[in-house]
């Protein structure tokens, strides 16, 4: 038996992983188990999945929020130039240290930043200088 | 945009400015400091640093200045600037691997940081070349070095990327060359100080 996106109506097969990160076309996070019988009423008999859920009496699955796959861990995303981990651990994030003379400091793990306001405020050095 | 840094050093040489700065990027141990070095050493007989298989060994950026180089009938006035290996994380324990206390250990992560910090900063303003270090015998396919090359590029930064450690026998230059086919590439030794000579030739043709 298939999921569908109550949202869009987008079909996923039974254990389809898909549907763990939202639904790929709509990004809807509530997803109704159908039988093979109803699968199609939404659309040859203009039925909404919320209708077809009351008929079946069945419940709508709602996926949550992934905690670590849905983080930002790409460093790009990333506002921070330093991330201080912990005592004696940090992480770089090098594009950014090489576009900005802006200094962000991350704290540990948890969305702490300390900010270097004179790194923010300073002119950029005169031009001419070149 | 190529032209625009030989008309800047035309200019430069016309009214006595500022030489070129050519920067020794690099991971981590490839071995920048060897090399600054090597070149250093060839042209004036003395040294930038010290060096040590512990990594972070270069935890300032070092400057010499006004180095000649000379290549053939063409000679080029640069400033070597010999830079910390850059990475993106640093952690204490990779120290202490290597018996260093945790104090000291802690200490170096720090002052590692600062200075991959600073050898950024360094890139934004004041680097007009870069050469880029990467030991031979490890996979260049690394994301730090696919990351640096692609800001030096975007900073249109000329670029020589160096195949050091081939006088090791598990060296693989090759891999190199394949990673990055858009910027000349040198296979030396810096340690032995093999194949100097060509790295001296492409210095003048990319950063004059």
């Amino acid at each position: 038996m298939p999921h569908k996106c109550t949202k869009c109506g987008r079909e996923f097969r039974d254990g389809s992983v898909e549907i763990l990160r939202g639904c790929p076309s709509c990004g809807g996070k509530k997803f109704l188990y159908v039988s093979d019988r109803v699968k199609n009423e939404d659309v040859l008999e203009g039925k909404s999945i919320e209708k077809i859920a009351e008929e079946t009496k069945q419940e709508v699955l709602e996926v949550k929020h992934q905690g670590p796959a849905t983080r930002p861990t790409d460093i790009l995303e990333r506002v921070e130039s330093v991330r201080i981990v912990s005592k004696g651990k940090y992480e770089l994030n090098l594009e950014r240290l090489a576009e900005s003379p802006d200094i962000i400091i991350g704290m540990g793990d948890d969305g702490k930043y300390m900010l270097d306001l004179p790194s923010m405020s300073k002119r950029k050095a005169n031009p001419k200088k070149k | 945009m190529v032209a625009f840094p030989r008309i800047r050093n035309f200019f430069g040489k016309l009214f006595g400015k500022k030489r070129s700065r050519v920067g020794i990027y690099g991971p981590p141990n490839a071995g920048k400091t060897t090399l600054a070095n090597r070149i250093v050493r060839d042209v004036t007989g003395e040294a930038v640093g010290p060096v040590s298989e512990i990594p972070h060994e270069t935890r300032r950026a070092r400057r010499k200045e006004g180095v000649e180089i000379n290549s053939g009938s063409t000679k080029l006035l640069i400033d070597i600037v010999d830079t910390p290996g850059v990475t993106t994380k640093i952690d204490y324990h990779e120290f202490m691997e290597y018996g260093m206390e945790q104090d000291e250990a802690i200490a170096r992560a720090r002052e590692a940081t600062e200075g991959v910090a600073e050898a950024m900063h360094w890139l934004r303003e004041d680097i007009d070349g870069v050469i880029y270090v990467l030991d031979s015998t490890q996979d260049p396919f690394m994301h730090v070095n696919i990351m640096m090359v692609g800001i030096i590029e975007a900073r249109k930064l000329p670029v020589i990327i160096v195949a050091n450690k081939i006088d090791l026998p598990d060296a693989a230059p090759q891999r190199i060359k394949s990673a990055f086919p858009q910027h000349p590439v040198v296979e030396i030794s810096g340690l032995e100080g093999h194949n100097m000579d060509e790295l001296y030739a492409k210095i003048s043709e990319v950063f004059r």
